[in-house]
């Protein structure tokens, strides 16, 4: 039965993990992204969906690429958009999370971007403000827009994932990305392999519905698609590696060991990209391979089409006295 | 090549449990056949008079000295005393000041070993500078060839650092030797806590520190699924401790020194230096309890531990001088004394100086089987002599067997069919 045959609307009114959404909410997003993909290509890319609607984009880790894309989705949408950043917030003069979120509350937005360093940070703020929360990454916990935006960037390449083999190679105990795309990977029924030294690995890795790997070679084999994943050395409470060209030679991403994988495999990556330590830097930038400027696309795609679902339904709730 | 056909030999297999009369022949570095009756015409024939041949030892733990140290160790003269000793396989262990803790230091120690008499191979400092912080580049000195990684003498205190270690060398399959003492409770120590120790004022170490030692440890080896090696045992509390944790499944191998095995802190009451160890001697309560985990298998291997000092190092107070003693090129002797004594059996004392180690290693040698390599001994097993360190092959004299008297020695060994000792020149 497709959706055409039924009346099914998005029915959150938070995006804290991937692991709240089913297939056809992802389906929907996946509709609205690829809508907005194609305006965004054209030279009018202003809409009006989320008019009156304010977001705010609250970030206490710093961020760059994740924080533009989240300015221009709202922007493009017409939505009011205030950034808040660690650097100039009021939690540097000791205000508690949760008088934070009270006080943004208070303001009055409609949608509220969230980035700690903590995880459940998100889930937090939506608990204590009630607003359309979007949790743009909660320490090692889930980053929901980029598990995403990875998937329906690797779908407009390579089609239904459904049955692919799919390997996340690197640092993916520290990884909310990791956690975030095996939550998707796992609801589109991709075959999911891991592969990362066992010092990188969580220790409830063997309950992820994924094949695990210590050796990148054996991992590659038959692959339709590579996630690489930064080395998150800020995280790294002790030395987990001994040293980055140790990393790089038995789990950096090669040209040469691409060939381990199957020819047209794709190479992704979510950025910022440490070239030469967890991928060669020829391969990040051979365009016939890597995805990695795709994701980035992708994601102001996706993070439109979340925000357009949460903002309709704030809007709704607010009709309704909600 | 001649093939060589050894006859009239005690042929002693422990991997097996042979121990039989016959001949043994060996080709293009292989052993050939054994049987009676083999040699044929063409074969260059050695008569073994009833002497017993053996696979060549295999010893887990040897040290050198850094290249250019004035009269120290070399790989030279490690592996010359190494064949007077029978033994045909040496891993050259880190130490404080050799720590083998870079790839490129396997790797120039490995192209070292290639003329060398012995087979040699490279066992790894686990974290940089033995320091127990730091993880060294330990995958990158596998591909270098390093065989396992040790911490040498130093355990690791931090906890978290010994699981990072252990779940990282997993993902090798590399065996991590960590000694079994307890940081605290060793810190400093220089003897067995006992009461001829508390009489002479020594700073002590209780059994118990080993014992505890080896219950975290293998429970992280447990929880991390490493291949831990207990890395010389010498208490009864230690013996029982790696019983119980194998009781458990836990896969962890151990091994035990020559000198614990062998002697006891009743050798050390004159509190001669020599007798300065690491692990320190222990009672003869404790050394018996390591025969006995010989003989039922608990410990897979028994080192040299061989460590050679500067004479100055020991030309000290008992509780100042260096610990260690040369001993590789008594190793045979001092286990074959346990033989006469009649506390082992010969098969379970040669059990851990061949196919134990060989086991662990996953070598093809230290074992009698067609196929085989063809690094054997050859013992005269009653054979008197006296250890004099001063006329060693080995470079340093730090012995804690100079002027022991042996019963049993080294007529010939082989490695790779050649033969690199012969007693009589």
């Amino acid at each position: 039965m497709g959706r055409a045959d039924f009346t099914y609307d998005f029915p959150h009114d938070r995006l804290i993990t991937v692991n709240d959404l089913n297939p056809l909410d992802i389906q929907i997003l996946f509709e609205r992204a690829e809508h907005w993909h194609a305006i965004n290509q054209s030279p009018d890319k202003k809409h009006d969906a989320l008019k009156g609607l304010t977001q705010i984009n609250l970030f206490f880790e710093p961020s760059t690429r994740t924080l533009a894309s989240f300015e221009l989705a709202g922007k493009r949408l017409g939505a009011d958009v205030v950034n808040f950043s660690a650097s100039n917030s009021s939690t540097k003069k000791g205000e508690t999370l949760a008088d934070t979120a009270r006080t943004l509350a208070a303001m009055h937005p409609d949608l509220i971007v969230v980035r700690h360093n903590a995880s459940g940070a998100a889930n937090f703020i939506y608990r204590e403000t009630g607003i359309a929360t979007i949790n743009a990454g909660d320490g090692m916990h889930s980053h929901p827009t980029q598990g995403l935006l990875d998937l329906f960037a690797l779908s407009q390449r390579i089609g239904d994932v459904g049955g692919k083999r799919v390997l996340i190679v690197g640092d993916i105990l520290h990884s909310r990305v990791a956690r975030s795309d095996v939550g998707m990977l796992n609801l589109l029924g991709a075959e999911i392999r891991l592969c990362a030294p066992p010092t990188l690995l969580p220790i409830d890795v063997d309950r992820w519905g994924a094949e695990i790997f210590h050796d990148l070679d054996d991992a590659l084999d038959g692959c339709d698609a590579v996630i690489t994943l930064r080395l998150q050395k800020e995280r790294m409470a002790s030395a987990l590696i001994p040293s980055t060209r140790e990393y790089f030679h038995f789990w950096g991403l090669t040209t040469r060991r691409m060939e381990f994988a199957k020819p047209d495999c794709v190479v992704m990556h979510p950025g910022p990209m440490n070239r030469n330590v967890e991928i060669e830097s020829t391969l990040a930038d051979d365009a016939d391979r890597s995805l990695i400027l795709d994701q980035v696309e992708a994601g102001v795609a996706i993070r439109m089409a979340v925000l357009e679902q949460l903002g309709l339904r704030a809007r709704q709730n607010a009709r309704s006295g909600l | 090549m001649t093939a060589i056909t050894i006859q009239n030999a005690r042929i002693v297999d422990p991997a097996t449990g042979r121990d039989e009369l016959g001949s043994l022949q060996v080709e293009n570095g292989l052993i050939a056949d054994i049987g009676e009756g083999i040699a044929q015409d063409g074969h260059h024939i050695i008569d073994a008079n009833g002497a017993i041949l053996a696979p060549a030892l295999i010893d887990l733990r040897a040290a050198i000295e850094p290249a250019f140290t004035p009269g120290g160790e070399t790989l030279d003269s490690l592996a010359r005393a190494a064949i007077s000793s029978g033994v045909g396989t040496i891993v050259i262990s880190p130490t404080a000041i050799m720590p083998i803790d870079q790839p490129e230091t396997v790797t120039g120690l490995r192209s070292s070993t290639l003329p060398l008499p012995v087979r040699t191979l490279i066992c790894a400092g686990a974290t940089t500078g033995l320091q127990g912080k730091n993880l060294s580049e330990v995958g990158l000195m596998a591909t270098s060839g390093a065989a396992m990684v040790s911490q040498g003498n130093f355990p690791i205190a931090d906890t978290a650092a010994l699981r990072n270690l252990l779940s990282y060398a997993s993902g090798f399959e590399l065996w991590v030797a960590c000694p079994p003492r307890d940081t605290g409770l060793a810190c400093g120590t220089v003897a067995t806590e006992s009461e001829a120790a508390a009489r002479f004022g020594l700073n002590v170490e209780p059994t118990v520190s080993e014992r505890m030692a080896i219950d975290r440890d293998a429970t992280l080896a447990e929880l991390t699924g490493a291949r831990l090696m207990i890395d010389r045992v010498s208490t009864r509390d230690g013996v029982e401790a790696i019983s119980r944790a194998r009781k458990r499944g836990i896969e962890i191998s151990a091994t035990a020194s020559i000198a614990n095995l062998t002697l006891n802190a009743v050798d050390a009451d004159g509190l001669d230096p020599a007798y300065r160890l690491t692990p320190p001697l222990r009672s003869e309560h404790d050394r018996r309890a390591l025969v006995a985990a010989i003989e039922s298998g608990l410990i897979d291997a028994v080192v040299s531990d061989h460590h050679p000092l500067d004479l100055d190092q020991k030309a000290q107070p008992f509780a100042d001088a260096a610990p260690g003693s040369t001993s590789i090129e008594t190793l045979l002797a001092a286990m074959l004394g346990l033989v006469h004594e009649e506390e082992l059996d010969l098969v379970s004392a040669l059990r851990p100086l061949t196919s134990g180690p060989a086991e662990l290693l996953g070598l093809p040698q230290g074992r009698l089987e067609e196929g085989a390599p063809a690094d054997l001994v050859l013992i005269d097993g009653d054979a008197p002599w006296v250890f004099d360190a001063k006329e060693s092959a080995s470079a340093r004299k730090n012995s804690a067997w100079h002027n022991r008297r042996f019963q049993g020695r080294v007529l010939m060994t082989m490695v790779d069919g050649g033969i690199v000792y012969n007693l009589k020149g």
